[in-house]
């Protein structure tokens, strides 16, 4: 991993939550709760599953390219974390802003060298409310996955 | 749902457990389609093996989804304030995935009652799979 990268932010991204989406994503993890399915079912309409947003990490590659990954095999999703402050529902367009919050260099008996990078997503509804923040943690180890 | 009251909540108390599987690769491969993780490692048996794996194996993710459900169900998905889930070991086809919660701490703050709880997600040995932690804010 590239250690200067941490600080950096991207330009930000946008995209539409949609209601057949957050079924699908719910169907996928067995969820059966009508609040995921039934615009009646609370008084904001068909919220998103609490891990629905990390569905929308994978594709602006912007971040994760920053980091300057040699070969990903070597990288394991150590930690995901969310953090609520209104709920996201089907219909929402959001804008999401991604910043690498640091990269440390740590030395694990097992795994050899790791470094260790904290991607932080702060997600905004179009009503310019903050609805969320998501922060994966990516380790980067001296061993492939697998081994 | 509606949320449970603070006061009504007590240290040390846990839901149900949520029992998830025996998961199969077509569980896996409709979170890959509904989550987009398309990391071949978790539906391409052929790739995975080639890369030293026994066989696909679970997205982390996919285990978090439950550990969210858990919670969701427990104090109401409008209580949630924060979920981190702390990837430990993979889980595979045929695994049973058992997540507990337990409530660690209650604390006021700011005018918000706020319930902290720990999560774990186990297999049908003991391992863990998952060790995480939640905060809801509850009436």
């Amino acid at each position: 991993m590239d250690l200067s990268a941490a600080d950096k932010t991207f330009p930000p991204y946008e995209f539409r939550v949609e209601r057949g989406k957050i079924k699908e994503f719910a169907d996928a993890i067995g969820d059966p709760n009508p609040i995921y399915r039934d615009p009646g079912a609370t008084t904001s309409g068909v919220v998103a599953p609490p891990t629905f947003l990390r569905t929308f990490l994978h594709e602006p590659r912007t971040a994760s390219e920053a980091l300057k990954v040699k070969d990903w095999s070597y990288i394991v999703h150590g930690e995901q974390e969310f953090e609520y402050f209104a709920p996201v529902v089907a219909g929402d367009v959001l804008t999401a802003n991604e910043r690498i919050v640091s990269i440390t260099e740590k030395e694990s008996r097992r795994a050899g060298k790791l470094h260790i990078a904290v991607i932080e997503t702060v997600f905004h509804n179009q009503r310019g409310e903050k609805v969320q923040v998501a922060r994966r943690t990516l380790v980067e180890t001296g061993q492939r996955i697998g081994d | 749902m509606t949320a449970p009251s603070f006061d009504a909540v007590k240290v040390g108390d846990a839901p149900p457990p949520l029992v998830c599987g025996p998961l199969t690769r077509t569980d896996f491969v409709r979170y890959a389609g509904a989550s987009l993780d398309l990391n071949p490692n978790h539906h391409d048996e052929i790739y995975a093996r080639a890369n030293g794996n026994r066989s696909v194996f679970g997205m982390g993710m996919l285990a978090g989804g439950y550990c969210g459900r858990l919670m969701a169900d427990w104090f109401g998905h409008a209580a949630l304030a924060r979920l981190r889930i702390r990837f430990v070991s993979r889980f595979w086809p045929d695994d049973v995935l058992t997540i507990t919660g337990r409530v660690t701490a209650k604390r006021k703050i700011d005018g918000r009652r706020l319930v902290d709880c720990e999560i774990t997600c186990v297999n049908q040995n003991g391992d863990i799979v998952i060790s995480g932690d939640a905060t809801a804010a509850l009436p």
